[in-house]
Protein backbone atom coordinates (compact mmCIF):
# COMPACT_ATOMS: atom_id res chain seq x y z
CA UNK A 1 0.00 0.00 0.00
CA UNK A 2 1.61 3.49 -1.06
CA UNK A 3 1.57 6.17 1.54
CA UNK A 4 -1.08 8.12 -0.74
CA UNK A 5 -3.86 5.80 -0.23
CA UNK A 6 -3.95 6.76 3.26
CA UNK A 7 -5.74 10.12 2.47
CA UNK A 8 -9.52 9.44 1.07
CA UNK A 9 -10.22 11.04 -2.47
CA UNK A 10 -12.10 14.42 -1.08
CA UNK A 11 -8.61 14.91 1.06
CA UNK A 12 -6.67 14.76 -2.35
CA UNK A 13 -8.87 16.48 -4.44
CA UNK A 14 -8.74 19.22 -1.20
CA UNK A 15 -5.10 19.22 -1.24
CA UNK A 16 -5.03 19.61 -4.78
CA UNK A 17 -6.70 22.70 -5.23
CA UNK A 18 -5.14 23.58 -2.22
CA UNK A 19 -2.01 23.55 -3.67
CA UNK A 20 -2.61 24.92 -6.97
CA UNK A 21 -4.49 28.30 -5.30
CA UNK A 22 -1.26 28.69 -2.46
CA UNK A 23 0.98 28.55 -5.27
CA UNK A 24 -0.90 31.20 -7.37
CA UNK A 25 -1.53 33.44 -3.89
CA UNK A 26 2.28 33.55 -3.33
CA UNK A 27 3.26 34.48 -6.71
CA UNK A 28 0.73 37.09 -6.66
CA UNK A 29 1.68 38.32 -3.34
CA UNK A 30 5.51 38.53 -4.50
CA UNK A 31 4.91 40.02 -8.03
CA UNK A 32 2.54 42.83 -6.46
CA UNK A 33 5.05 43.57 -3.58
CA UNK A 34 8.11 43.65 -5.82
CA UNK A 35 6.05 45.87 -8.18
CA UNK A 36 5.12 48.28 -4.65
CA UNK A 37 8.68 48.55 -3.47
CA UNK A 38 9.92 49.28 -6.40
CA UNK A 39 7.27 51.83 -7.36
CA UNK A 40 6.48 50.01 -10.71
CA UNK A 41 3.04 50.87 -9.64
CA UNK A 42 2.90 54.60 -7.82
CA UNK A 43 1.66 53.85 -3.90
CA UNK A 44 -1.09 55.74 -2.53
CA UNK A 45 0.73 57.12 0.40
CA UNK A 46 4.46 58.35 0.09
CA UNK A 47 7.11 55.77 1.49
CA UNK A 48 8.20 58.56 3.41
CA UNK A 49 5.26 59.58 4.87
CA UNK A 50 4.98 55.77 6.02
CA UNK A 51 6.38 55.93 9.24
CA UNK A 52 3.80 59.10 10.47
CA UNK A 53 0.92 56.69 10.13
CA UNK A 54 1.69 52.70 10.63
CA UNK A 55 2.16 53.32 14.40
CA UNK A 56 -1.64 54.67 14.86
CA UNK A 57 -4.58 52.64 15.93
CA UNK A 58 -6.65 51.14 12.42
CA UNK A 59 -9.47 53.74 13.36
CA UNK A 60 -6.70 56.96 13.19
CA UNK A 61 -4.46 55.37 10.55
CA UNK A 62 -8.00 55.23 8.17
CA UNK A 63 -9.32 59.30 9.19
CA UNK A 64 -5.34 60.43 8.50
CA UNK A 65 -5.18 58.78 5.00
CA UNK A 66 -8.48 58.20 3.58
CA UNK A 67 -7.53 54.08 3.48
CA UNK A 68 -10.45 52.61 2.34
CA UNK A 69 -12.39 49.74 4.26
CA UNK A 70 -14.14 46.54 3.00
CA UNK A 71 -13.47 45.98 -0.63
CA UNK A 72 -13.04 49.40 -1.12
CA UNK A 73 -9.46 48.52 -2.18
CA UNK A 74 -10.58 46.91 -5.07
CA UNK A 75 -11.22 50.34 -6.46
CA UNK A 76 -7.70 51.74 -5.95
CA UNK A 77 -6.06 48.90 -7.65
CA UNK A 78 -3.41 51.21 -9.35
CA UNK A 79 -1.86 52.14 -6.28
CA UNK A 80 0.98 49.94 -5.44
CA UNK A 81 -0.32 49.37 -1.79
CA UNK A 82 -3.44 48.40 -2.74
CA UNK A 83 -2.63 46.15 -5.47
CA UNK A 84 -0.56 43.79 -2.83
CA UNK A 85 -4.12 43.27 -1.20
CA UNK A 86 -4.80 41.05 -4.15
CA UNK A 87 -2.18 38.43 -3.06
CA UNK A 88 -3.76 38.47 0.80
CA UNK A 89 -6.83 38.27 -1.08
CA UNK A 90 -5.82 35.23 -2.95
CA UNK A 91 -4.74 33.78 0.12
CA UNK A 92 -7.68 34.68 2.48
CA UNK A 93 -9.80 33.10 -0.73
CA UNK A 94 -7.97 29.80 -1.40
CA UNK A 95 -10.32 27.85 1.55
CA UNK A 96 -12.90 29.18 0.52
CA UNK A 97 -12.72 27.74 -3.57
CA UNK A 98 -11.65 24.09 -1.80
CA UNK A 99 -14.31 24.41 0.12
CA UNK A 100 -16.40 24.80 -2.68
CA UNK A 101 -14.78 22.34 -4.72
CA UNK A 102 -15.55 19.60 -1.84
CA UNK A 103 -18.84 20.17 -1.23
CA UNK A 104 -20.50 18.37 -4.80
CA UNK A 105 -17.84 15.71 -3.78
CA UNK A 106 -19.09 15.16 -0.58
CA UNK A 107 -22.73 15.05 -1.58
CA UNK A 108 -22.05 12.92 -4.89
CA UNK A 109 -20.39 10.16 -1.75
CA UNK A 110 -23.36 10.67 0.29
CA UNK A 111 -21.66 12.00 2.80
CA UNK A 112 -24.59 14.67 4.18
CA UNK A 113 -23.80 15.57 7.61
CA UNK A 114 -19.98 16.95 6.28
CA UNK A 115 -21.17 18.43 3.38
CA UNK A 116 -24.16 20.39 5.84
CA UNK A 117 -20.59 21.08 7.81
CA UNK A 118 -18.88 22.36 4.32
CA UNK A 119 -21.98 24.49 3.27
CA UNK A 120 -21.87 26.43 6.93
CA UNK A 121 -17.95 26.88 6.68
CA UNK A 122 -18.42 28.41 3.11
CA UNK A 123 -20.96 30.66 4.53
CA UNK A 124 -19.26 31.29 7.61
CA UNK A 125 -16.10 32.36 5.45
CA UNK A 126 -17.91 34.32 2.56
CA UNK A 127 -19.72 36.51 5.36
CA UNK A 128 -16.17 37.26 6.55
CA UNK A 129 -14.54 37.67 3.04
CA UNK A 130 -17.58 39.69 1.82
CA UNK A 131 -17.04 41.82 4.98
CA UNK A 132 -21.24 41.95 6.27
CA UNK A 133 -19.66 41.30 9.99
CA UNK A 134 -16.48 43.25 11.19
CA UNK A 135 -16.09 45.87 8.23
CA UNK A 136 -17.42 48.48 10.20
CA UNK A 137 -16.95 51.99 9.31
CA UNK B 1 17.28 38.57 17.64
CA UNK B 2 15.07 41.17 20.47
CA UNK B 3 18.13 42.92 20.93
CA UNK B 4 18.35 43.24 17.31
CA UNK B 5 14.69 44.54 17.11
CA UNK B 6 15.26 46.31 20.37
CA UNK B 7 18.31 48.10 18.60
CA UNK B 8 16.29 49.18 15.72
CA UNK B 9 13.20 50.37 17.70
CA UNK B 10 15.83 52.69 19.99
CA UNK B 11 18.19 53.67 17.23
CA UNK B 12 15.82 56.80 16.31
CA UNK B 13 12.63 58.35 16.10
CA UNK B 14 10.50 56.54 13.79
CA UNK B 15 10.22 59.68 11.21
CA UNK B 16 14.01 60.19 11.53
CA UNK B 17 14.80 56.86 10.19
CA UNK B 18 14.92 56.23 6.18
CA UNK B 19 11.60 54.07 5.90
CA UNK B 20 12.68 51.49 4.59
CA UNK B 21 14.85 50.52 7.12
CA UNK B 22 12.04 49.05 9.04
CA UNK B 23 10.45 46.79 6.51
CA UNK B 24 14.17 45.77 6.16
CA UNK B 25 14.75 45.37 9.74
CA UNK B 26 11.32 43.44 9.67
CA UNK B 27 12.19 40.81 7.00
CA UNK B 28 15.55 39.99 9.23
CA UNK B 29 14.03 39.68 12.56
CA UNK B 30 11.07 37.61 10.88
CA UNK B 31 13.84 35.57 8.82
CA UNK B 32 15.40 35.05 11.79
CA UNK B 33 11.88 33.48 13.47
CA UNK B 34 11.16 31.29 10.52
CA UNK B 35 14.25 29.46 11.50
CA UNK B 36 13.12 29.30 15.00
CA UNK B 37 10.04 28.56 14.46
CA UNK B 38 10.43 25.49 12.80
CA UNK B 39 13.69 24.28 15.04
CA UNK B 40 11.34 25.17 17.69
CA UNK B 41 8.24 23.35 16.50
CA UNK B 42 5.75 26.43 17.37
CA UNK B 43 4.02 28.45 14.53
CA UNK B 44 5.58 31.93 13.61
CA UNK B 45 2.48 34.00 14.55
CA UNK B 46 3.01 33.38 18.21
CA UNK B 47 6.09 34.53 18.19
CA UNK B 48 5.98 37.37 15.22
CA UNK B 49 2.88 39.44 16.92
CA UNK B 50 4.76 39.72 20.86
CA UNK B 51 7.81 40.67 19.08
CA UNK B 52 7.10 42.64 15.95
CA UNK B 53 4.17 44.63 18.60
CA UNK B 54 6.95 45.03 21.59
CA UNK B 55 9.70 45.88 19.52
CA UNK B 56 8.36 47.64 16.25
CA UNK B 57 7.36 51.29 15.74
CA UNK B 58 4.43 49.36 13.62
CA UNK B 59 0.84 49.65 15.47
CA UNK B 60 -0.53 46.24 17.32
CA UNK B 61 -3.75 46.56 15.29
CA UNK B 62 -1.49 46.20 11.65
CA UNK B 63 0.78 43.34 13.76
CA UNK B 64 -2.03 41.29 14.64
CA UNK B 65 -3.25 41.33 10.74
CA UNK B 66 0.25 40.64 9.68
CA UNK B 67 0.51 38.01 12.09
CA UNK B 68 -2.57 36.31 10.53
CA UNK B 69 -1.65 36.70 7.22
CA UNK B 70 1.75 34.92 8.49
CA UNK B 71 0.40 31.96 10.35
CA UNK B 72 -2.34 31.42 7.22
CA UNK B 73 0.90 31.41 4.56
CA UNK B 74 2.46 28.93 6.50
CA UNK B 75 -0.49 27.13 7.39
CA UNK B 76 -1.16 26.85 3.42
CA UNK B 77 1.68 25.63 2.42
CA UNK B 78 1.59 22.80 4.72
CA UNK B 79 -1.58 21.93 3.77
CA UNK B 80 -1.25 19.96 0.73
CA UNK B 81 1.25 17.31 1.55
CA UNK B 82 0.27 16.74 5.00
CA UNK B 83 -3.60 15.75 3.63
CA UNK B 84 -1.85 13.81 0.26
CA UNK B 85 0.15 11.82 3.47
CA UNK B 86 -2.79 11.42 5.55
CA UNK B 87 -0.94 12.70 8.42
CA UNK B 88 -3.52 15.25 8.59
CA UNK B 89 -7.06 14.84 8.44
CA UNK B 90 -10.32 16.25 6.80
CA UNK B 91 -12.49 14.49 9.22
CA UNK B 92 -11.46 15.79 12.15
CA UNK B 93 -10.84 19.11 11.30
CA UNK B 94 -13.40 20.07 9.40
CA UNK B 95 -16.21 20.35 12.01
CA UNK B 96 -13.38 21.87 14.80
CA UNK B 97 -12.67 24.35 12.36
CA UNK B 98 -16.17 25.53 11.89
CA UNK B 99 -16.60 26.77 15.62
CA UNK B 100 -12.89 27.64 15.54
CA UNK B 101 -13.76 29.86 12.25
CA UNK B 102 -16.82 31.58 13.77
CA UNK B 103 -15.23 32.17 16.79
CA UNK B 104 -12.20 33.85 15.25
CA UNK B 105 -14.01 36.02 13.97
CA UNK B 106 -15.72 37.24 17.12
CA UNK B 107 -12.25 37.87 18.12
CA UNK B 108 -11.38 39.21 15.27
CA UNK B 109 -13.95 41.83 15.92
CA UNK B 110 -13.77 42.15 19.92
CA UNK B 111 -9.79 42.30 19.26
CA UNK B 112 -10.35 45.44 16.83
CA UNK B 113 -12.54 47.01 18.91
CA UNK B 114 -11.09 47.13 22.51
CA UNK B 115 -8.23 49.73 23.41
CA UNK B 116 -4.71 48.71 22.53
CA UNK B 117 -3.62 48.51 26.02
CA UNK B 118 -6.29 45.91 27.24
CA UNK B 119 -5.21 44.29 24.34
CA UNK B 120 -1.45 44.53 24.73
CA UNK B 121 -2.15 43.60 28.50
CA UNK B 122 -3.94 40.41 27.44
CA UNK B 123 -1.61 39.63 24.94
CA UNK B 124 0.94 39.83 27.21
CA UNK B 125 -0.58 37.24 29.50
CA UNK B 126 -1.87 35.17 26.83
CA UNK B 127 2.02 34.74 25.78
CA UNK B 128 2.71 33.98 29.46
CA UNK B 129 0.40 31.56 29.82
CA UNK B 130 1.90 29.72 26.30
CA UNK B 131 4.89 29.86 28.11
CA UNK B 132 4.09 28.06 31.08
CA UNK B 133 2.30 25.49 28.74
CA UNK B 134 5.26 24.93 26.33
CA UNK B 135 7.23 24.03 29.71
CA UNK B 136 5.08 22.18 31.16
CA UNK B 137 3.22 20.45 28.44
CA UNK B 138 3.22 16.85 28.09
CA UNK B 139 3.08 14.52 24.96
CA UNK B 140 1.42 11.31 24.03
CA UNK B 141 3.06 9.97 21.26
CA UNK B 142 -0.27 7.28 20.87
CA UNK B 143 -3.19 8.21 23.52
CA UNK B 144 -5.30 5.18 24.72
CA UNK B 145 -8.60 5.56 23.44
CA UNK B 146 -10.93 2.85 24.57
CA UNK B 147 -14.12 4.14 23.57
CA UNK B 148 -14.92 6.65 21.01
CA UNK B 149 -17.31 9.19 22.09
CA UNK B 150 -20.91 9.24 20.65
CA UNK B 151 -20.56 12.52 18.69
CA UNK B 152 -16.83 11.30 17.32
CA UNK B 153 -18.14 7.92 16.17
CA UNK B 154 -20.87 9.31 14.18
CA UNK B 155 -19.00 11.97 12.49
CA UNK B 156 -16.38 9.03 12.13
CA UNK B 157 -13.65 11.17 13.10
CA UNK B 158 -11.03 8.40 12.97
CA UNK B 159 -8.82 7.25 10.64
CA UNK B 160 -5.23 5.16 9.89
CA UNK B 161 -1.82 6.46 8.92
CA UNK B 162 1.49 4.79 8.65
CA UNK B 163 4.12 6.43 11.00
CA UNK B 164 7.49 5.90 8.29
CA UNK B 165 9.56 6.31 11.87
CA UNK B 166 8.08 3.13 13.30
CA UNK B 167 6.86 1.71 9.80
CA UNK B 168 3.73 0.94 10.79
CA UNK B 169 0.26 1.31 10.80
CA UNK B 170 -1.80 3.19 13.17
CA UNK B 171 -5.42 2.63 13.89
CA UNK B 172 -6.43 5.90 15.62
CA UNK B 173 -10.36 7.06 16.73
CA UNK B 174 -10.95 10.20 19.21
CA UNK B 175 -12.79 11.00 22.56
CA UNK B 176 -14.64 13.82 24.41
CA UNK B 177 -15.26 15.40 20.78
CA UNK B 178 -18.26 17.79 22.80
CA UNK B 179 -15.48 19.75 25.01
CA UNK B 180 -12.80 19.30 21.89
CA UNK B 181 -15.63 21.39 20.20
CA UNK B 182 -15.47 24.12 23.00
CA UNK B 183 -11.86 24.03 23.16
CA UNK B 184 -11.82 24.98 19.80
CA UNK B 185 -14.14 27.82 20.10
CA UNK B 186 -11.84 29.27 22.75
CA UNK B 187 -8.93 28.88 20.50
CA UNK B 188 -10.30 30.70 17.37
CA UNK B 189 -11.34 33.45 19.55
CA UNK B 190 -7.95 33.35 21.32
CA UNK B 191 -6.42 33.50 17.47
CA UNK B 192 -8.56 36.33 15.95
CA UNK B 193 -7.80 38.59 19.19
CA UNK B 194 -4.44 38.03 19.01
CA UNK B 195 -3.34 37.39 15.70
CA UNK B 196 -1.72 34.76 16.67
CA UNK B 197 -2.68 31.41 15.03
CA UNK B 198 -3.03 28.74 17.40
CA UNK B 199 -0.68 25.60 17.12
CA UNK B 200 0.15 26.14 20.58
CA UNK B 201 -3.11 25.20 21.73
CA UNK B 202 -4.56 23.06 18.77
CA UNK B 203 -1.78 20.41 19.58
CA UNK B 204 -2.14 19.86 22.93
CA UNK B 205 -6.15 19.60 23.04
CA UNK B 206 -6.26 17.06 19.82
CA UNK B 207 -3.49 15.46 21.17
CA UNK B 208 -4.00 15.39 25.12
CA UNK B 209 -8.02 15.95 25.56
CA UNK B 210 -9.09 14.21 21.97
CA UNK B 211 -6.58 11.52 21.75
CA UNK B 212 -5.42 11.77 18.36
CA UNK B 213 -1.92 10.53 18.12
CA UNK B 214 0.93 13.45 18.35
CA UNK B 215 2.10 13.30 14.35
CA UNK B 216 -1.65 13.36 13.55
CA UNK B 217 -2.46 16.22 15.78
CA UNK B 218 0.46 18.17 14.99
CA UNK B 219 -0.53 17.86 11.15
CA UNK B 220 -4.14 18.62 11.49
CA UNK B 221 -3.22 21.49 14.04
CA UNK B 222 -1.90 23.01 10.71
CA UNK B 223 -3.88 22.19 8.38
CA UNK B 224 -6.75 23.61 10.76
CA UNK B 225 -5.11 26.86 11.47
CA UNK B 226 -5.40 27.79 7.43
CA UNK B 227 -9.71 27.73 7.82
CA UNK B 228 -9.70 28.91 11.44
CA UNK B 229 -7.22 32.12 10.37
CA UNK B 230 -8.59 32.23 7.02
CA UNK B 231 -12.22 33.92 8.62
CA UNK B 232 -10.22 35.92 11.00
CA UNK B 233 -7.25 37.76 8.37
CA UNK B 234 -10.85 38.77 6.35
CA UNK B 235 -12.14 40.81 9.18
CA UNK B 236 -8.59 42.60 9.58
CA UNK B 237 -8.53 43.19 6.01
CA UNK B 238 -11.78 44.58 5.97
CA UNK B 239 -11.09 46.66 8.42
CA UNK B 240 -8.53 48.42 7.07
CA UNK B 241 -5.86 47.05 9.20
CA UNK B 242 -3.57 45.31 6.94
CA UNK B 243 -0.52 47.26 5.86
CA UNK B 244 1.25 46.01 2.39
CA UNK B 245 4.75 46.73 3.86
CA UNK B 246 4.28 45.09 6.85
CA UNK B 247 2.12 41.93 5.74
CA UNK B 248 4.63 41.21 2.86
CA UNK B 249 8.49 41.36 3.98
CA UNK B 250 7.09 39.34 6.84
CA UNK B 251 5.23 36.45 5.38
CA UNK B 252 8.66 35.96 2.73
CA UNK B 253 10.72 36.56 5.79
CA UNK B 254 9.17 33.96 7.47
CA UNK B 255 9.03 31.36 4.64
CA UNK B 256 12.85 32.19 3.47
CA UNK B 257 13.45 31.32 7.24
CA UNK B 258 11.28 28.64 7.63
CA UNK B 259 13.24 26.62 4.89
CA UNK B 260 16.54 26.99 6.35
CA UNK B 261 15.13 25.76 9.79
CA UNK B 262 13.84 22.69 7.76
CA UNK B 263 17.64 21.67 6.67
CA UNK B 264 18.85 22.85 10.48
CA UNK B 265 16.51 20.27 12.08
CA UNK B 266 18.38 17.79 11.51
CA UNK B 267 21.89 18.65 13.35
CA UNK B 268 19.78 21.16 15.75
CA UNK B 269 19.62 20.09 19.11
CA UNK B 270 16.14 20.43 20.16
CA UNK B 271 16.25 20.75 23.60
CA UNK B 272 18.28 23.89 23.29
CA UNK B 273 16.21 25.15 20.47
CA UNK B 274 12.67 24.75 22.66
CA UNK B 275 14.98 26.82 25.91
CA UNK B 276 15.15 29.44 23.16
CA UNK B 277 11.98 29.70 21.78
CA UNK B 278 10.55 29.98 25.23
CA UNK B 279 13.08 32.28 26.87
CA UNK B 280 12.08 35.07 23.04
CA UNK B 281 8.50 34.04 24.38
CA UNK B 282 9.24 34.75 27.99
CA UNK B 283 10.66 38.28 26.88
CA UNK B 284 8.45 39.01 24.37
CA UNK B 285 5.38 38.45 26.48
CA UNK B 286 6.86 40.31 29.93
CA UNK B 287 7.34 43.31 27.15
CA UNK B 288 3.80 43.41 25.87
CA UNK B 289 2.76 43.10 29.29
CA UNK B 290 4.59 45.83 30.83
CA UNK B 291 3.53 48.29 27.63
CA UNK B 292 -0.30 47.45 28.15
CA UNK B 293 0.22 48.63 31.65
CA UNK B 294 2.45 51.55 30.80
CA UNK B 295 5.03 50.71 32.44
CA UNK B 296 7.57 50.09 29.83
CA UNK B 297 6.81 51.81 26.41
Amino acid sequence: MTQRDYASEEQRLYARWLDYGTRIGFVVLVATFLAYVFQLVPPAIDFDDLPKYWSLPVNEYLAATGAPTGWGWVRRLGSGDYLNFLGVAVLGGVTIVCYLRLLPALLSKGERVFAIICAIEIVVLAVAAAGIVGSGH
Amino acid sequence: MLALAATAAHAAEPAAVAWWVWPLALFVVTFLLGIVAVLGGVGGGVLFVPIVGGFFPFHLDFVRGAGLMLALSGALSAGPGLLRSGMASLRLAMPLALIGSIASIGGAMVGLALPTNVVQTALGAVILMIVVLMWRAKKSERPEVAQPDRLGAALRMNGIFHDAASREEIDWRVHRTPLGLVMFAGIGFMAGMFGLGAGWANVPVLNLLMGAPLKVSVSTSSFLLSIIDTSAAWVYLNRGAMLAMLTAPSILGVMLGARIGGKLLRTAKAATVRRIVIGLLLVAGARALLKGLGIWN
